[in-house]
């Protein structure tokens, strides 16, 4: 029955094409939606992510409590052997040790003097190393106003913002003005490689970007870091990883009641972003679901539409001798299999779609007119396992409700009107 | 108004299926109102509580003020201009002094901003009122991130340190009197309050002030002496460049939005004309002009629009009216803390978002209506009248 | 003559030291400042900060010119080797071999803390004469560290001066101070500073050891030790120049 059904499909396309079509387009929205609403979810954890906590972070128990305060004579230190352990028993998450430090930026005159002078925060974060995933974690390429990325060691990012205010540009050199981790003043000169803008005022106002090698130089932290942040590799956060990382990190790190033993944290908990995406969960729901219904109605008057379109071949079916029941049967087939085919190159096509805006995303710069860049300029998509099925609630349930309500009209018509419907 | 009529006629005749065709409209008609109410009203919210809190109409700077430079404010104080001075009197501005002072949370050195405020202003609303208290220790009222990051709470002692005009070391016990819950961070991280006089008094700067935040309702922009005024809009501009980003990323779902509201009409549209070929044949027979004939097939399209519009008002109109009544609890439990802000998000349903929707979806929706029915044009009313299309 | 001089001079000395009536506050002060006051000083000297991890020593050499005029450079650890800072009044300039630059601190730097001590810049430099800064007035006798003192209460006489009132301790018979409390206008204490040993340089007794301890803050507080110290030397005018930054 169903090669025969198959072969009715393909060959009558107006039987066929448009049942499919709509439930395609209509299977491809749904995904596309889906995966785009889960693309926002990660942008806003991403945000949070890539500047702040990481998808995890390492801190010191001591550093952690004033982490507000960038407090890095409490930072942690032996960074390379516990990445290295943190490497063997999680892969597939990456880890980078990141300082944050306050202090000045002075800008020399010709005699070497100061010219200018201003308050910065930093930020060193391997920018350098082959493998590095920082530069595009923190989104530098979009950032750069002028000149490029630090490509060794030496060289700095500064805010445009503080450029023009110190009157600085990219190949110049200044001095960054600090404390190192043990409380001494330290100095050290950094070429100005580029400058950067992020849209944030805080930001622009006086931040610094160099490579954690020459900040580990300048402020004496050999092997120590503020902050290691971990991200998983396929870039998405994974919260119940994270959690049972998490747990087991400190379940083995917790005996040892030291002021300056690591401690782990996920992303929510260091960001405080649970509240915000609890909310976006909710709004998103309530909009995927409401879209959904939606879908599901369209595809359902598309099956109701499908059937009275055929409602000459059905009452021949009838005259013939089909049985009713057989036809209803015949029908609901039908529209599995349309639902089916619709389902999956409508999945087929969102996933793609979604896919392309997920690796390419939508570039919002242009739209933000002389404006600020933001931290992320590129709105995207994101891809979840869900995105592979979504698209089959309203492709392949709908579509049925829809035929096997429109089917019951087969019930209603009696073979003895069957001659003097043709004849009108 | 002969189409119109045979128009909605039609409409009606075809049941179920002008239901829920109306249903979808309905739908992402109100899907798309309430997503940009919901923006809306987080801009309106947040600006609203900044406004309410920290921007007022505006605020004059002393020259010296940077707020991203601690380091100036040694020299960020000075006398009120004169001109400043009679709005403070009339409670149409506050005056703010600030000073850069130092505790000692679990002895480690904190530097902190001390922010001097008149008790009894009514420019700003932070509730001050509890710093007016004539008390050996000086009065604090602090926000609830502060209150986390250094441990402390109502009632606690600590110890606030500061160097005044002269440079002269002072420090004194200080005791938390309130601790307030604010969806404005910059009123709350890094900072704590005092009373003016007081802190004016132990600063040495009497009369003086860091900045001077306006009424909202302050309409002149002009510089007090060598004071700068920054306008609301300068002091928002953070807050709107990022709702502005947000909302790009909204467009991308009412496109979505709309499409599946236009997959149903030109669906519709499709089967329409498949369908009723003899009845436009009878029609072009009964002297109708192919013009007309699409006319009526746009219009009976676009009248979905109207109707879905029409079941949107239905239910919508209520249950919009009581989300915006309600808001959104975003957080499960609102505490007794001063005052309570951003804890419910009320979307803002103006008649520029209403009006400026049911217009999109209207043309959309008739041009959706429009394209099948070009096949009309190509018909020959005998073939028609016999169920032939083309 | 000289002799009924010299005898007239011990009588009233001795009448002021031993005499029911105590000597003024003022006479104490002006006394301990002469005692370790001086047109000029050059001395070695180190640091010893406890910090919660490490303890680190940090060793210099200072050159004084009355009480705008300091130069000193910093002799280990071998990070800050090589490290220069010159004040003039109250402007501050550091030279670091790293960046081989000159760089003007502002006076908001002066007020953070040196080289993570307990001790500010302004902490370190200030070398004016008690007496210019405060009135002082005894407040009582105590025996401190074995021996006899004077207690003086010290009050700001001008504005301008970083702490309002301090404590001192003074040696009866030396004429040093041998503890010392700073305490902010509303009478806090604030920093305190104890000697741990004196010693003698020709004529005069100096501290050479003591402790400086942030009374506010946490940990163990700042050792400074000095192993040799010059009295109204010749100091070359040239060291007090940016020039000798770079030298």
């Amino acid at each position: 029955m169903i090669k025969f059904i198959l072969k009715g499909i393909f060959r009558d396309r107006s039987r066929s094409l448009f049942p499919i079509i709509v439930v395609i387009g209509g299977v491809m929205l749904s995904v596309v939606l889906y995966s785009w609403m889960k693309g926002f979810e990660k942008d806003i954890v991403r945000a949070n992510a890539n500047f702040r906590s990481g998808h995890l972070i390492i801190m010191s128990k001591a550093y952690s409590g004033n982490s507000d305060q960038m407090p890095n004579d409490l930072a942690y230190i032996g960074c390379s052997d516990l990445i290295g352990d943190l490497n063997n028993e999680h892969p597939g998450i990456i880890w980078q040790p990141r300082i944050r430090f306050a202090g000045l930026i002075d800008v020399p005159d010709e005699n070497g003097e100061t010219m200018s002078q201003g308050p910065i925060v930093g930020l060193g974060a391997d920018l350098i190393s082959p493998s590095t995933i920082e530069p595009d974690v923190l989104n530098l390429n979009g950032a750069i106003v002028s000149g490029g990325l630090p490509l060794k060691a030496g060289e700095m990012l500064i805010t445009d913002e503080l450029a023009q205010r110190l009157n600085i540009k990219p190949g110049q050199t200044a001095t960054i003005i600090t404390t190192t981790m043990y409380g001494s003043l330290t100095t050290f000169n950094m070429v100005v490689c580029g400058t950067i803008r992020f849209g944030i005022a805080a930001m622009d106002r006086g931040l610094v970007i160099a490579d954690i090698g020459d900040i580990r130089r300048g402020l004496d932290m050999n092997d120590a870091a503020g902050e290691i942040v971990g991200f998983f590799s396929n870039g998405s956060y994974l919260a119940e990883r994270a959690e049972s990382v998490a747990e087991s990190f400190n379940m083995d790190n917790s005996g040892s009641g030291d002021d300056f033993a690591p401690v782990m944290y996920t992303l929510l908990e260091h960001s405080g972003l649970a509240a915000t995406l609890k909310m976006y969960k909710s709004v998103s729901g309530v909009l995927i679901s409401i879209f959904i219904t939606a879908m599901s109605i369209v595809l359902w008057n598309a099956g109701l539409l499908g059937s009275i379109r055929r409602y000459g071949e059905f009452g021949i079916r009838l005259a013939i001798g089909e049985s009713q029941g057989h036809l209803y049967r015949f029908l609901i087939a039908e529209s599995t299999l349309i639902g089916l085919f619709g389902t999956i190159i409508g999945t087929a096509f969102g996933l793609l779609f979604s896919l392309y805006l997920q690796e390419v995303g939508i570039n919002i710069s242009s739209m933000l007119k002389n404006a600020s860049i933001v931290i992320s300029d590129v709105l995207r998509a994101q891809i979840t396992p869900t995105s592979y099925i979504i698209g089959f609630v309203p492709g392949l349930a709908a579509t049925l409700l829809g035929s096997s309500i429109s089917g019951i009209g087969i019930y209603r018509r009696q073979t003895s009107q069957l001659t003097k419907e043709f004849e009108a | 108004m002969l189409l119109i009529r045979l128009a909605i006629r039609n409409l009606l005749g075809a049941g179920l299926r002008t239901w829920l065709n109306g249903i979808v409209l309905s739908f992402s008609f109100l899907a798309i109102i309430t997503t940009q109410a919901l923006l809306k009203g987080m801009y309106e919210q947040t600006s609203n509580a900044m406004i309410a809190a920290e921007i007022g109409g505006g605020q004059y700077w002393h020259p010296e003020y940077d707020p991203y430079d601690p380091l100036t404010l040694q020299d960020a104080h000075g006398k009120i201009p004169i001109k400043l001075e009679q709005e403070i009197n009339t409670h149409q501005a506050a005056p703010i002094l600030i000073i850069q002072g130092t505790i000692y949370p679990n002895g480690r050195i904190r530097p902190i901003l001390i922010k001097g405020i008149d008790p009894e202003q009514e420019v700003l609303n932070i509730p001050g009122g509890t710093l007016a208290q004539d008390i050996e220790n000086i009065p604090v009222l602090i926000g609830e991130r502060t209150s986390k990051a250094t441990g402390l709470g109502i009632g606690d002692y600590f110890i606030l340190q500061w160097r005044d005009a002269n440079g002269t070391f002072d420090a004194q016990d200080a005791v938390i009197v309130q601790v307030m819950k604010t969806s404005v961070q910059s009123i709350d991280v890094n900072q704590i309050w005092a009373p003016l006089d007081r802190l004016r008094k132990l600063a040495d700067m009497e009369g003086e002030a860091t900045i001077v935040v306006t009424h909202k309702d302050f309409k002149e922009n002009q510089p007090a002496g060598d004071w700068i005024f920054r306008s609301q809009e300068y002091l928002l501009k953070d807050l709107r460049e990022m709702v502005r980003s947000k909302s790009f990323g909204s467009v991308f779902i009412y496109m979505l939005l709309l499409f599946l509201a236009m997959l149903a009409i030109f669906d519709t549209q499709i089967f329409s004309i498949f369908r009723r070929k003899k009845e436009i044949g009878t029609l072009m027979a009964l002297g109708l002009t192919r013009g007309r004939v699409i006319k009526l097939f746009t219009l009976e399209g676009s009248l979905q629009a109207a109707f879905g519009a029409v079941i949107g008002a239905v239910y919508g109109i209520p249950l919009l009216a009581l989300f915006a009544r309600k808001g959104w609890t975003l957080l499960e439990s609102t505490d007794s803390y001063g005052f309570a802000l951003g804890e419910k998000l009320y979307p803002v349903f103006t008649i520029g978002i209403i009006a400026g929707t049911a217009v999109l979806i209207f043309i959309t929706t008739t041009i959706v209506s429009y394209l099948p029915t070009r096949k009309i044009a190509e018909m020959k009313p005998t073939d028609a009248l016999r169920g032939r299309l083309m | 003559m000289r002799r009924l001089i010299i005898s007239l001079t011990l009588i009233v000395s001795a009448f002021l030291l031993i005499a029911p009536g105590k000597p003024s506050g003022d006479y104490i002060l002006r006394k301990v400042d002469e005692n370790i006051g001086a047109d000029s000083k050059t001395s070695d000297s180190k640091m010893i900060v406890a910090g919660g991890r490490v303890t680190r020593t940090i060793e210099f050499k200072s050159w004084i010119q009355g009480t705008s005029k300091s130069f000193t450079e910093y002799l280990a650890p071998a990070r800050e080797k090589g490290t220069k800072m010159l004040k003039l009044d109250d402007q501050l300039w550091i030279y670091t071999p790293q960046t081989d630059r000159i760089i003007r601190i502002s006076g908001h730097m002066l007020r953070q803390s040196v080289m993570g001590s307990d001790l500010s810049y302004e902490d370190l430099m200030d070398d004016a004469k008690y007496a210019e800064m405060y009135s002082a007035e005894v407040i009582r006798e105590e025996v401190y560290s074995d021996r006899d003192c004077w207690v003086l209460k010290l009050t700001a006489k001008e504005e301008d001066i970083a702490y309002y009132s301090r404590e001192i301790w003074v040696d009866k018979e030396r004429f040093i101070p041998l503890k010392e409390n700073r305490y902010a206008k509303s009478g806090k204490l604030l920093k305190y500073t104890e000697v741990q040993s004196v010693s003698k340089y020709g004529s005069r007794w100096y501290p050479d050891k003591m402790l400086f301890k942030d009374a506010l803050k946490g940990g163990k507080g700042t050792e400074f030790v000095i192993y040799r110290i010059n009295f109204n030397t010749d100091i070359p005018d040239y060291i007090f120049s940016k020039a000798s930054l770079r030298k």
